[in-house]
């Protein structure tokens, strides 16, 4: 019943994310994603990075203390980095990351990072409906209201 | 490991171990030494960097720490190790730094003798400096020290009260003070070659009970275990946006907490860099997205940031604490985090040399949950 209470409230709450998407695979997913005319909800913000090894947490700090009420890191699938390594050292960042998240607390599930590659338009677009609906499903960034960080 | 005892002569603590560290210096097997001094004021004592042995009245048991001894050696060897030895009288904590310092290429330990200290608790810099009691502050630590009691826990910094290892480990030479009578004598432990060629010809005694040194170890380390266990308990609750923006909300972003953090070595801070310079239109419209915005901006975003930078080599020596115009207790809030994210890595700083620290490291098949669900 509460459960159901909640989702109500949220249904016509539309989530603000704030998207990091690397240069070399996820951007050329998403850009895929346009090109091949696959729809997918507006929600997201996306911010071409070169690499997801080189977002540094304070960016998605940042974000989510603005008020953002989602963030999505995208990066090459294990083993395929453009610059070899930089997806290992931006999952590690990531767990990292958490801790902050939980002393703030915020839900860990408002950070996504995903591996989409540069011939997954299909996936992206998919990723992006799911992330989406499970952040309507959270509801509001609570920080956003805060206005004395 | 090689312990042998300095006698203390005339019932004065210091004054023997100023002889010894004389002896050290004179010997010519280490050129300088950095150790704590008194400065001609008598109010407080200092990291020196002494080369003449007349002019060295160390004052290695006061219980003060006014600045990190690691980014001092980090500074004095970045550039090029020195060529000659120097000896560093350091506290655990220092050392561990120093360790962190090393493995972030920040610091070189060729050429560098450590000689760490146990450290019974330092008091904060105005405490040490108007000390309330009528003794002075080395004298009432240390009386309070011998006769184990409580006195001087309540001035102590709170990183001191909750320390996590008081003993020193990475060090080449040791003066202990647990597990012996400091009014009879004090202990100097040699854990590598060189710190057991340097006391080789020293003035010391032999000692003939190395188990109760041992016992004191454990024992000292069971109890700060126990009391930093409290502790985090204790401060469980600091979590959650309204408490934490309560917390920093004194914090005026003037940065002194990173600049005395050992473990903040940047030349340039990202959060003093030009990232953070913006034209007034985007003050604006950041403004617009709340309504309104508390000034200076980003200051919880830069303890944030800064912790979680440094959290993962956080050695706990509470000099950002200590730094802070505002009072603001930060280990309350650093020290929780630390000791969950350190956990998460198994990642002990400070403790192995060779060891690296864990963002730049990575193995393949780990932390598989994050990226695909």
């Amino acid at each position: 019943m509460n459960e159901e209470k909640k989702t109500q409230k949220h249904e016509n709450f539309e989530p603000k994310i704030v998207g990091f998407l690397c240069n070399w695979c996820s951007y050329a997913g998403a850009d895929l994603a346009g090109t091949s005319r696959i729809q997918y909800p507006p929600n997201i913000r996306i911010i071409r990075v070169m690499c997801s090894g080189s977002v540094d947490s304070m960016y998605i700090l940042r974000a989510l203390l603005d008020g953002a009420d989602g963030v999505f890191v995208g990066g090459c699938h294990p083993g395929d980095c453009h610059y070899i390594d930089g997806n290992y050292k931006a999952r590690r960042r990531m767990v990292l990351l958490e801790n902050i998240l939980n002393t703030l607390g915020l839900e860990k599930e408002r950070v996504w990072m995903r591996w989409i590659s540069a011939s997954e338009g299909q996936k992206f677009a998919d990723t992006m409906r799911e992330m989406t609906e499970a952040i309507r499903k959270l509801g509001p960034n609570p920080i956003a209201k805060h206005w004395d960080l | 490991m090689t312990q042998k005892v300095l006698k203390i002569k005339d019932n004065d603590v210091g004054g023997s171990l100023n002889d010894f560290l004389k002896h050290l210096l004179s010997s010519g097997k280490i050129q300088t030494l950095l150790v704590q001094q008194t400065l001609p004021s008598k109010k407080i004592a200092f990291p020196v960097l002494v080369s003449d042995p007349k002019k060295l009245h160390a004052d290695v048991l006061a219980p003060i720490l006014p600045v990190s001894t690691a980014t001092i050696i980090s500074k004095m060897t970045k550039v090029q190790s020195p060529t000659r030895p120097i000896g560093v009288v350091m506290r655990a904590c220092q050392i561990r730094a120093l360790v962190e310092l090393v493995k972030l290429n920040q610091a070189s330990l060729t050429n560098i003798v450590i000689i760490g200290v146990d450290c019974p608790g330092t008091f904060p810099l105005n405490t040490y400096v108007d000390f309330p009691e009528k003794k002075s502050p080395t004298h009432f630590l240390l009386d309070s020290f011998t006769q184990k009691t409580d006195d001087a826990e309540k001035y102590f910094r709170s990183a001191c009260r909750v320390c996590k290892d008081p003993i020193p480990t990475n060090a080449d030479l040791v003066i202990g003070i647990y597990g012996t009578d400091i009014q009879k004598e004090i202990l100097i432990e040699a854990h590598t070659e060189i710190g057991r060629e340097l006391i080789k010809e020293a003035p010391l005694d032999e000692e003939k009970d190395e188990k109760a040194r041992e016992k004191a170890v454990k024992e000292i380390r069971e109890a700060k275990e126990q009391k930093r266990t409290t502790f985090l308990k204790e401060k469980e609750g600091n979590r959650g946006i309204e408490r934490i923006a309560e917390f920093f909300e004194k914090c005026v972003n003037c940065h002194n907490c990173q600049q005395a953090c050992p473990i903040c070595y940047c030349k340039e801070c990202l959060f003093d860099s030009a990232v953070f310079d913006a034209e007034g239109y985007k003050y604006q419209r950041r403004t617009e997205v709340k309504g309104l915005m508390k000034m200076p901006n980003d200051a919880l975003l830069f303890q944030l940031g800064r912790m979680n930078h440094m959290i993962l080599s956080c050695v706990e020596c509470g000099l950002c604490e200590q730094a802070c115009p505002n009072n603001i207790p930060l280990m309350d809030v650093f020290i929780p985090v630390a000791e969950n994210a350190q956990k998460e890595f198994a990642y002990n700083p400070g403790k192995e040399k060779t060891e690296k620290i864990p963002m730049i490291v990575y193995r393949e098949d780990e932390f598989l949950e994050v990226g695909e669900k």
